[in-house]
């Protein structure tokens, strides 16, 4: 192999690279988030967009301050720079309320850099999803100060009374109130109390269906989580299949399931497993929801993510040309 | 034999630290660190147990059979922790009542037993006394920074005194606590490794000034 200055250069395989490269993924993220920003700011307005920008900022400037701490050079550290912590510290911000206190992400977004991504190693060293942490960490830290979630600024476009106080899931689970609103509204987020990020569902699929296209994320998977999820709300409530997408479309389990539960080092390795591990997830979403009357999207990602190397360790793909020993049996 | 009192402080205090080095006694510094207060509270009692079952272990010593010495130690144990329990409750009842269940929990600590088991019934009355002393303490300094931490940065207090108004609530929860310990411990470890590493490259120098001395060519096994 030679290159452009005529050398000889000897290396292993591979030879070719696909450009797949953890920038080129976590950049592809970021884009498929920006219509969910978008719609977010255009939704709850000016403190939206400041959460966002702070949660970024403070997130990256973690990773550049642990990284100095230790010892790294500057170019260095902005050479390896791999746009996972944007991703982070964006995910974060999307899944606060408006009214959260500005102090609030750059305590998050630090806690789920720091601690949960570079203590264990850096990107893809994570036992758990950063950005799910991050969400957690602010929402036992802060909720004391925050109180209930606001309304966006844009009403019901069919006519829906605006829901402020609690949300529309709260009410479906607690009160067993189907909301007022329509599906049409529940998917664009129009008159829907929430997280910034969470609100708009149309974005997200947006950004899904772009992350699917390009193949960073399987599809199936946030789907199979998504159907589990809104069967068993379902079953529990006494098979009333009214509920069946009002239960998916509220909350943040859209979000989490396509953008949070995907991420790579968090999912198993094989086939079997990520069906195990997302019908896993969608089920202990519903169950904890219905149990504590709350969102529990995320609590429901960290406690499967602890989860996975128990089924990396059980569920295994078969090697090519290994029978099972009951077979070398019979030809005894 | 003679009894080298400073190893015996420095091992209580900082090397075999029954929080951060030997992470016994777990169950009080996980749940009764939300207040520095507590710590010390804590720490005290148990500190005050400590040095008066090592004494009295270290007495009987020669006396209690070998079978049967752990119902003894416990015995023991429970009988002074039964005395802290009644002198709290008399003496400060407002301590009494926030320790709660850890104070009778002392009995099973197992700083307290290790140390009999492993110091107090092989030393003599003047130096168990002395280990007790330092081991209690080094326990209370940990428990006591632990509280600090977690209440300053939990409930913007320290020891009981409002500081401001800024609170991280994590910091109160039971996960704080596992993440506090996890970052003392570790710190801990840092800190004093540094400090051997150090003296290590110390000893190191002074054999190489040795070597350029003598000219001796010294064998150090390989090692840095």
């Amino acid at each position: 192999m030679e290159n452009s200055n005529g050398i000889l250069v000897y290396s292993s395989s591979p030879h070719k690279k696909a450009p797949h490269t953890t920038k080129w993924i976590m950049l592809n993220v970021l884009a498929a988030l920006i219509p969910t920003s978008i719609m977010g700011i255009v939704f709850f307005g000016l403190n939206a967009f400041l959460l966002i920008i702070i949660s970024l900022a403070s997130s990256v400037a973690a990773e550049f301050i642990y990284y100095l701490i230790a010892g790294k050079p500057f170019r260095e550290i902005a050479k390896d720079f791999d746009y996972s912590s944007c991703v982070t510290g964006l995910l974060v911000a999307l899944t606060l309320g408006t009214n959260y206190p500005l102090y609030a992400p750059v305590f998050g977004s630090a806690f789920a850099v720091i601690v949960v991504k570079l203590l264990f190693g850096g990107t893809g060293k994570n036992f758990v999803n950063p950005a799910i942490v991050g969400r957690i960490f602010i929402f036992i830290s802060f909720q004391s100060v925050v109180g209930s979630w606001l309304a966006p600024s844009i009403a019901s476009v069919t006519g829906g009374t605006l829901s402020t106080g609690a949300t529309t899931l709260v009410n479906i689970l607690e009160y067993n109130t189907l909301p007022s609103l329509s599906v049409w509204d529940l998917l664009l987020g129009t008159g829907l109390s929430g997280c910034i990020g969470e609100t708009c569902k149309l974005a997200i699929l947006l950004g899904a269906i772009y992350l699917a296209i390009l193949k960073i994320i399987d599809i199936r998977y946030p789907l199979i989580m998504v159907g589990t999820c809104g069967l068993l709300a379902v079953a529990l409530k006494g098979f009333d299949f009214a509920y069946f997408l009002p239960s998916i479309l509220t909350g943040g389990l859209i979000l989490g399931a396509f953008f949070m539960a995907t991420d790579y080092a968090t999912t198993p390795n094989t086939k079997v497993g990520n069906y195990v591990y997302f019908a896993l997830l969608g089920l202990l979403c519903a169950g904890l929801r219905q149990a504590t009357n709350m969102e529990t999207v995320s609590f429901a990602i960290l406690l499967m993510n602890l989860f996975v190397p128990l089924i990396d360790k059980f569920i295994l793909n078969r090697p090519f040309g290994h029978f099972k020993k009951k077979k070398e049996r019979e030809s005894k | 034999m003679k009894t080298d009192y400073k190893k015996i402080a420095v091992d209580g205090l900082i090397t075999s630290n029954p929080t951060f080095k030997l992470v016994l006694g777990t169950c009080p510094t996980l749940a009764l660190t939300t207040m520095a207060m507590n710590g010390i509270g804590m720490g005290l009692a148990v500190t005050f147990v400590l040095i008066f079952s090592n004494i009295l272990i270290s007495l009987l010593r020669k006396v209690i059979p070998n079978q049967v010495r752990i119902p003894a130690f416990v015995l023991i144990i429970a009988t002074f922790v039964t005395i802290v329990r009644l002198l709290l409750d008399y003496a400060m009842p407002d301590l009494y009542d926030s320790l709660g269940l850890y104070l009778p929990l002392i009995v099973v600590n197992c700083i307290i037993l290790a140390r009999a088991e492993s110091f107090a019934s092989k030393h003599n009355v003047l130096a168990s006394a002395c280990d007790g002393l330092f081991t209690g303490l080094g326990f209370t300094v940990a428990l006591t920074l632990m509280g600090a931490f977690r209440e300053i940065l939990g409930s913007g207090a320290i020891f009981g005194v409002k500081l401001w108004d800024f609170q991280i609530a994590f910091f109160s929860s039971s996960s704080g606590a596992f993440f506090t310990y996890a970052i003392f411990i570790a710190m801990f470890s840092l800190i004093s490794g540094a400090v051997i590493d150090a003296k290590k490259r110390k000893a190191y120098g002074k054999i190489n000034e040795l070597k350029q001395e003598n000219a001796v060519v010294f064998d150090n096994g390989g090692n840095e």
